[in-house]
């Protein structure tokens, strides 16, 4: 069975399960106030009952059997407010305005509550609750005295009746209350519900509306549409990213095909060695390898727009190894190295992709400043506190206007397309910058030092303070 | 290519490769290779049928690819480790995530090498991996031929003569001493003796070996530190 969609939220039944409990508190309430009630209406009457009694003993004790009874007469003529009964030892009834004693066996000392009929003014006969007690006297004689507890019966009915309808009043207005948060509720998810449904459909642009009473749903709502953008943005980052790898690699995959074909047509003319062509394809796809992972690195960083699993480490301990490495390259290529590594920074991100940022800024280095002249890798800390990772050499440098260029993928300037490179060192390089909160600068080196050397070029990775 | 030669334990049983990869074509180019340079291959095409086979046991290495059917490799690799099977583990991925390498080292991998690779490269690590079972105990000199370390002293000596070595020279002498007769890729090396995971675009390692190679087989008969076309460095007696 389909309950209908307003049973089925969750503040309704809630409201459901207060009611249960409620109820059950109000029951045991009723329950406890009627005993207590009850209770307290025999024990008065039992203390009216038991003043009477000693009066009457009194009597007995000052006037014997005789005067009791004619005080007994005295008090049934009056007013009905005890009930009277006298009897001689064997139980059998003297005096009193009642038959027979209700107290079983008739001969006993005993309490007893009982019924008794009356009638009204009217004619109509009510029953009403009694309660009474009998004494043997000193005589051996029976008294019992008993008491119409109807008044007070009638209280408790009405202190019950009352209770009743409290708690029903209370019931309803509790199911009106659920009805109207429920409601409430409802209403409130209602935009988030759409938002949801239209997101599963495919539209990322949906999103939820904040209707400014800055309550918990306006929170989920702001919660929805900051998670909805950052996911956005991500789809966004990776569609780019998948289009941007597209574009990258054709190219060399091309130029990849049409070595091949030439290749084939050379060997098959018997102008070539197959195993030469061959090793060239070979390399020329090692080629393309490595600019697909460089193109993909980069384009993961920058869909990322963040470090996955940042780290805290020394740059002055990544930069010694680098150093070290490097060192021996220059020496090897008669260049002078230097580096200046100060102790004790602490930097936070992926060593693996900080290393290889500064292994291209090194390379780069390497690669362009002529023999005899000198390449210097500098960590140090900026006045701002960021670690500044720089690399200086005396190369030929690149001028201002290009240095903007030099870090887009794929540009390399005229006089270096001898050297063998990628195009994507610099744009690596900037992607772990930014994935890293950092930048990448670029500027003049030292200037020129001695003829044939200089201006050179300072590069800089400047990642922020921990 | 070494080709026949068979790679044996001392008891005279050829070394067991278990490849499990998917990407049948891969795997059977991989399996040619290295049964041409003297392996055993099995094959599991998913991760299921592959940590049955592994679980018969009998292997020297495991080459597990991360991505397969039926189970990923790095849930097959982690119940063998699970099951206390300690067979060397060499991961193969695709250009995966950043931190794809962590991940499957957690995992209970030994290496990790990413597709595609060279094929030099695959074997040099296989017979990295299938090798470091076999020296047990921890000894403080090693011996090569004429060439000698101690580990404790941190001397080197070739035919008597003492060499000096920078530190991390003699790391990188240690690291080819350990895996003498074994083909050993720069990667490698700079995984391995530098602990860096990227790859400088000129060939740093090179340097450091001709430093390396100037020192121990300058003025000795024959050259120790060879070089092996297409993919790396060997250091033989």
């Amino acid at each position: 069975m389909r309950l209908p969609a307003l049973v089925r939220t969750t503040p309704f039944r809630l409201t459901l399960l207060f009611m249960a409990l409620f109820a059950t508190a109000a029951a045991a309430l009723l329950a406890y106030i009627y005993l207590a009630t009850a209770g307290e209406v025999t024990r008065r009457a039992d203390q009216d009952v038991g003043r009477e009694i000693s009066s009457l003993q009194a009597i007995y004790a000052r006037a014997g059997v005789t005067g009791l009874n004619q005080g007994l007469v005295e008090r049934t003529s009056d007013e009905r407010r005890f009930l009277y009964l006298l009897m001689s030892p064997e139980a059998k009834p003297i005096t009193g305005n009642i038959a027979m004693t209700p107290v079983d066996p008739p001969g006993s000392e005993a309490k007893a509550i009982f019924r008794i009929s009356a009638t009204d003014p009217d004619g109509g006969v009510t029953h009403h609750r009694a309660y009474g007690r009998q004494v043997r006297l000193g005589g051996g004689e029976l008294l019992f005295v008993g008491a119409d507890i109807a008044e007070g019966d009638g209280y408790v009915v009405r202190t019950v009746r009352a209770l009743w309808g409290a708690g029903v009043l209370i019931i309803l207005l509790g199911m009106a209350g659920g009805f109207m948060v429920s409601r409430n509720v409802s209403r409130s998810l209602a935009g988030l519900k759409a938002v949801v449904a239209s997101v599963e459909a495919g539209d990322l642009k949906a999103r939820a509306p904040v209707r400014g009473v800055n309550d918990e749903y306006d929170d989920l709502a702001r919660g929805l549409n900051a998670m909805l953008d950052r996911v956005e943005r991500l789809m966004g980052g990776l569609r780019h990213a998948g289009d941007a790898i597209a574009h990258d690699l054709r190219s060399p995959l091309t130029r990849l095909r049409s070595r091949l074909e030439a290749a084939l047509i050379e060997v098959e003319g018997g102008r070539a060695d197959a195993t030469e062509s061959l090793s060239q394809a070979l390399a020329d796809t090692d080629g393309v390898l490595t600019t697909f992972n460089a193109v993909l690195a980069i384009s993961r960083l920058q869909a990322a727009g963040q470090i996955p699993n940042p780290q805290t480490f020394d740059p002055s301990e990544l930069c010694a190894g680098l150093a070290e490495l490097y060192g021996a390259l220059c020496e090897d290529r008669d260049l002078e190295f230097s580096a200046e590594l100060s102790k004790g920074l602490r930097v936070r991100g992926d060593r693996d992709f900080v290393g290889q940022a500064m292994a291209n800024l090194l390379d780069n280095a390497v690669k362009y400043t002529p023999p005899g002249g000198a390449v210097m890798l500098r960590v140090r800390k900026r006045s701002s506190g960021d670690v500044e990772f720089s690399v200086t050499d005396t190369g030929p440098g690149v001028p201002d206007e290009d240095r903007e260029r030099i870090v887009e993928r794929f540009v390399r300037l005229e006089n270096s397309r001898s050297l063998p490179g990628s195009g994507l060192g610099l744009s690596l390089v900037r992607a772990v910058a930014e994935a890293h909160g950092g930048r990448l600068d670029i500027d003049e080196g030292p200037g020129v030092v001695k003829a044939g050397f200089g201006p050179g070029l300072r590069t800089a990775l400047i990642l922020p303070a921990v | 290519m070494r080709q026949g030669r068979s790679r044996v334990w001392a008891w005279g049983v050829s070394m067991h490769i278990l490849i499990m990869e998917d990407d049948v074509a891969a795997a059977e180019a991989m399996m040619k290779g290295l049964r041409d340079s003297g392996y055993e291959v099995s094959h599991a095409a998913d991760g299921e049928a592959g940590l049955a086979l592994a679980r018969q046991g009998g292997f020297d290495v495991l080459v597990v690819d991360r991505m397969m059917p039926k189970q990923d490799g790095l849930t097959v690799v982690s119940t063998l480790r699970r099951e206390d099977d300690r067979t060397p583990v060499l991961f193969l991925s695709a250009l995966g995530e950043i931190d794809d390498r962590v991940t499957g080292l957690k995992a209970g991998g030994d290496d990790y090498l990413v597709k595609p690779y060279a094929f030099a490269e695959l074997i040099a690590r296989v017979e990295a991996l299938s090798r470091r079972r076999e020296t047990g105990g921890v000894s403080t000199t090693l011996k090569l031929g004429e060439l000698e370390m101690d580990l404790i002293a941190r001397t080197v000596h070739r035919a008597g003569k003492e060499i000096d070595l920078q530190p991390r020279e003699f790391q990188l002498l240690e690291f080819l001493i350990r895996h003498a007769g074994q083909s050993v890729t720069r990667t490698m090396l700079l995984e391995k003796v530098w602990e860096y995971h990227f790859d400088p675009q000129t060939n740093v390692i090179d340097v450091h070996i001709s430093r390396l190679r100037g020192k121990i087989d300058k003025g000795f008969d024959h050259p120790m530190l060879q070089t092996v076309r297409g993919a790396g460095y060997r250091l033989d007696a």
